[in-house]
């Protein structure tokens, strides 16, 4: 009896203190979030005018690849030197699972960023879906941040009419090519107005199948992104649709290539891990499409002491995306980076004024600087990037960073992470010809469905 | 004052009829013929006896009370340690496998809706069905392999270190970049044992085998983890064969026995609690695989077609990419019923056979 009572006692104390712990760490930042939410709307452009007076302020900010991307680091030094008072600290979560990572440290209590950045939207979906971030639409009014500036991308991943995160970064696809094996082979480069078919046709002209000197008319990377969203540019479809018969034209396409040699084989770039920088730098790939952040790449690589080789991938330049018959050209994929306030932060005033900063014109001209894409592009910002030493001198290279229309790889719905997981995994078993096509659409019809059936 | 004085009133009232209770068990402990009785009636004699002299001399907290407190005291340290990290978290996964929680949110009940979810899923039933087949593969090769390989090496070879050493090797090289040595050998077009298939074996190219997709792939982990494995259990293999008396095999000699008598009759009733144990590990790390399937049929993203897909994978993703946690627990509890069964029939089968020798 007595042993029995002990034990009991000895569990329920320790579970006392397990909850107790728990407990304490969980109310603890509620009543503070509360209480700066509220003034926040006034605070926030007062915060700004009586910024040197202001008292020191560590933010906590989380990224990826602090070491191999250059921006993170030319954005933190730009934003301390206009606020002396600010330290940003990074804390670097690597690229391959970040959101994962990102959204397990904000799980429960135990997190102490201020800032995070958003990956994707699938993550978004997540860290909103777990409270993790809050609605940042009074700080929005509170600092007169005109939204149209982003055309329409913030549109897209708005949550109940509330935006948690503002962009600072916009990627978009474009289409890749190499000089060098469309003069070689004495063809006329790829255009910034091409339909599927020309597109379909133009890399198979310039694919040469003979051993030894193989050139690859196009190359297409193992993302879903890369084949699947051809679909989704005529603005008809989006991949929320539940149905996507529409996808079936592109993967006919791409599998027919994919069978006469014109670009390589999905399952052998599975096996390998093939990275789409090493295919197009090998200089065997004459078209590829991909976002708009391999321009950085490119540019900063083929430097003198770049790791790719001049005289395979030197020559090279970018058109727009192709298009379905009847659509305007220039519309293309895009995906948005963001920068969210936890909603355990203590300092949420000053995380807002640092989001607000790097998603807007100043964080954007940095970002130029470095050769990516800003979330706002304005004349300036575009001129700035087209005038990097390394960027193609051709004036097409350059209107290829019109778009007209920006679609988002992903747009914001409930479920869209596990759409997304359900996507992915039959991508993967249509292009490695465990389905065919069909099999494959109807998988993903049936799937979908249910998922939001529920 | 009255208080006190019902109280030990009462405390007085009790101590008698505890002593006159004692009283009788005495006397009647004497004439009990039953010994089972008799030590019952001795226990019951014992604790009254110490109740009595609690009452009486008032203290809190008996001898023994003390005594043991300071023995719970003892193991203290290493409970409280096994609690937080493996008893509360096993008890909490039981839990969340019947509520719906995101790892934020209020948890909310849900019942049996997880486990009726399970049904219809896919992606579980595919998950399910892969690492089913992958542990049927597995288990029975590996075991032969390894039994094989030790029978062979604990004979007088030549060269027998060097070949248990060499048969070791794969489990002591890292998984990452053995698997990476088997994409490039298993290589849809551009590997040697394709290329051997093609060249010697004529197989035409349209149908040479893809070893990383379709239904394939669990062939391809299963032939992986015979050969990454075998060494190890190659060792413990080793240990009971070492075990078996020489006499047995000499007098079996005289009786004439042949080379596979002495195996049937000697050496596999002897390696009988090793075969067990080999057995029970190698189900057990089967049901657990997970980053096998990973190298192998990821492709650098980790992501796994409906072909290709484990259980554990599948608990990871409705854990960490959708935050379904109460979902992925009941697949969890799915993959323990499925292992504790396993090993249940098991044991059974062990002690029925011990039993049987008896």
């Amino acid at each position: 009896m007595k042993k029995k009572l002990l034990s009991i006692l000895l569990t329920t104390a320790m579970v006392a203190t397990l909850l107790a712990g728990c407990g304490s760490k969980a109310a603890e930042p509620a009543p503070a979030a509360e209480a700066t939410e509220a003034p926040a709307a006034e605070e926030a452009p007062a915060a700004e005018a009586a910024e040197p007076a202001a008292e020191a302020v560590t933010l906590k900010w989380a990224i990826w690849d602090k070491d191999t991307t250059p921006y993170w680091q030319a954005l933190v030094d730009a934003y301390q030197t206009a606020n002396p008072n600010v330290t940003i600290e990074m804390v670097d979560l690597g690229s391959t699972d970040y959101m994962t990572v990102l959204a397990t440290e904000l799980s429960g209590s135990g997190s102490d960023f201020d800032v995070v950045t958003v990956k994707d939207v699938p993550g978004y979906a997540t860290l909103v879906q777990k409270n993790t971030i809050i609605a940042l639409d009074d700080y929005i009014s509170g600092a007169g941040i005109d939204l149209s500036q982003y055309a329409g991308a913030t549109d897209q991943v708005t949550v109940d009419g509330k935006l948690y995160e503002l962009p600072f970064r916009n990627d978009f696809w474009v289409l890749f090519y190499n000089k060098d094996l469309f003069d070689a082979a004495g063809k006329a480069y790829p255009t910034n107005d091409m339909t599927f078919d020309e597109y379909d046709a133009l890399a198979r002209e310039m694919t040469d199948t003979t051993f030894g000197s193989q050139v690859y008319g196009a190359h297409y990377h193992t993302w879903r992104s890369a084949v699947q969203l051809f679909g989704v540019l005529d603005g008809k479809h989006t991949i929320l649709d539940g149905q996507y018969d529409f996808f079936k034209p592109y993967y006919d396409m791409v599998l027919n290539e994919e069978a006469d040699g014109v670009c390589r084989k999905y399952t052998d770039l599975k096996t390998e891990e093939l990275h789409y920088s090493a295919a197009f730098s090998g200089g065997d790939v004459a078209m590829m499409n991909m976002g708009s952040w391999f321009i950085a790449t490119m540019i900063s690589q083929l430097k003198d002491g770049g790791e790719y080789d001049p005289a395979l991938c030197g020559n090279w330049g970018i058109v727009k995306y192709p298009h379905a018959d009847g659509v305007e050209a220039g519309s293309t994929l895009g995906t948005i980076t963001g920068l969210a306030v936890t909603s355990a932060s203590a300092q949420q005033d000053a995380a807002f004024d640092f989001v607000n900063w790097v998603s807007g014109a100043e964080g954007a001209k940095v970002m130029a600087e470095t050769g990516n894409f800003p979330a706002i592009m304005t004349d300036e910002v575009a001129n700035i990037i087209t005038s990097l030493e390394g960027f193609p001198a051709d004036a097409e290279s350059k209107e290829a960073l019109n778009v007209s229309n920006l679609y988002l790889e992903v747009p914001y719905a409930e479920n869209v992470s596990e759409i997304n997981s359900v996507l992915d995994s039959y991508h993967g078993s249509i292009m490695s010809g465990e389905m065919t096509v069909d099999e494959g659409i109807a998988a993903m019809n049936d799937e979908v469905g249910k998922i939001l059936e529920k | 004052m009255e208080n006190v004085k019902q109280i030990s009133e009462e405390k007085k009232n009790k101590i008698q009829e505890m002593q006159r209770e004692l009283d009788l068990l005495i006397r009647a402990i004497g004439d009990e013929r039953d010994p089972v009785q008799k030590r019952k009636m001795s226990v019951r004699v014992d604790t009254l006896h110490r109740n009595i002299s609690h009452l009486k001399s008032g203290k809190l907290m008996s001898r023994e009370g003390k005594r043991d407190l300071v023995a719970y005291s003892f193991i203290a340290p290493n409970f409280i340690g096994f609690a937080v990290f493996t008893l509360i978290p096993i008890i909490f996964a039981f839990a969340l496998a019947f509520l719906q929680w995101d790892g934020s949110n209020p948890v909310q009940f849900a019942g049996l809706d997880n486990f009726k979810e399970l049904w219809t899923d896919t992606f579980f039933r595919a998950a399910l069905k892969n690492t089913i087949i992958y542990c049927i593969g597995t288990v029975p090769l590996t075991m032969i392999a390894s039994l094989g390989l030790a029978i062979i090496l604990n004979q007088k070879v030549f060269g027998r270190g060097v070949f248990r050493t060499l048969s070791f090797f794969p489990y002591v090289a890292s998984l990452v970049a053995v698997t990476a040595v088997w994409k490039m050998l298993f290589h849809p077009s551009k590997g040697p044992i394709n290329n051997v298939l093609y060249t010697i074996f004529k197989v035409p190219a349209e149908s040479l085998p893809q070893w990383f997709t379709g239904s394939l792939v669990v062939l391809s982990m299963i032939l992986f983890s015979v050969w990454k494995y075998m060494g190890y259990y190659m060792v413990i293999y080793l240990a009971g064969l070492q075990g078996i008396s020489s006499e047995l095999y000499e007098a079996g000699s005289l009786d004439g026995a042949g080379t596979w008598q002495k195996f049937r009759y000697i050496t596999w009733p002897q390696l009988r609690s090793t075969t067990f144990f080999v057995v029970v590990m190698l189900t057990i790390n089967c049901f657990k695989v997970y980053d096998i399937a990973i190298m192998l049929a990821g492709g650098g993203s980790g992501e796994l077609t409906p072909s290709g897909t484990v259980l554990v994978y599948y608990i990871y993703q409705k854990a960490f990419i959708d935050w379904k946690l109460g979902y992925s627990s009941a697949v969890a509890m799915v993959l323990f019923v499925m292992v504790l069964l396993v090993t249940i029939l098991q044991f059974r089968g062990q002690a029925k056979y011990e039993k049987g020798e008896a």
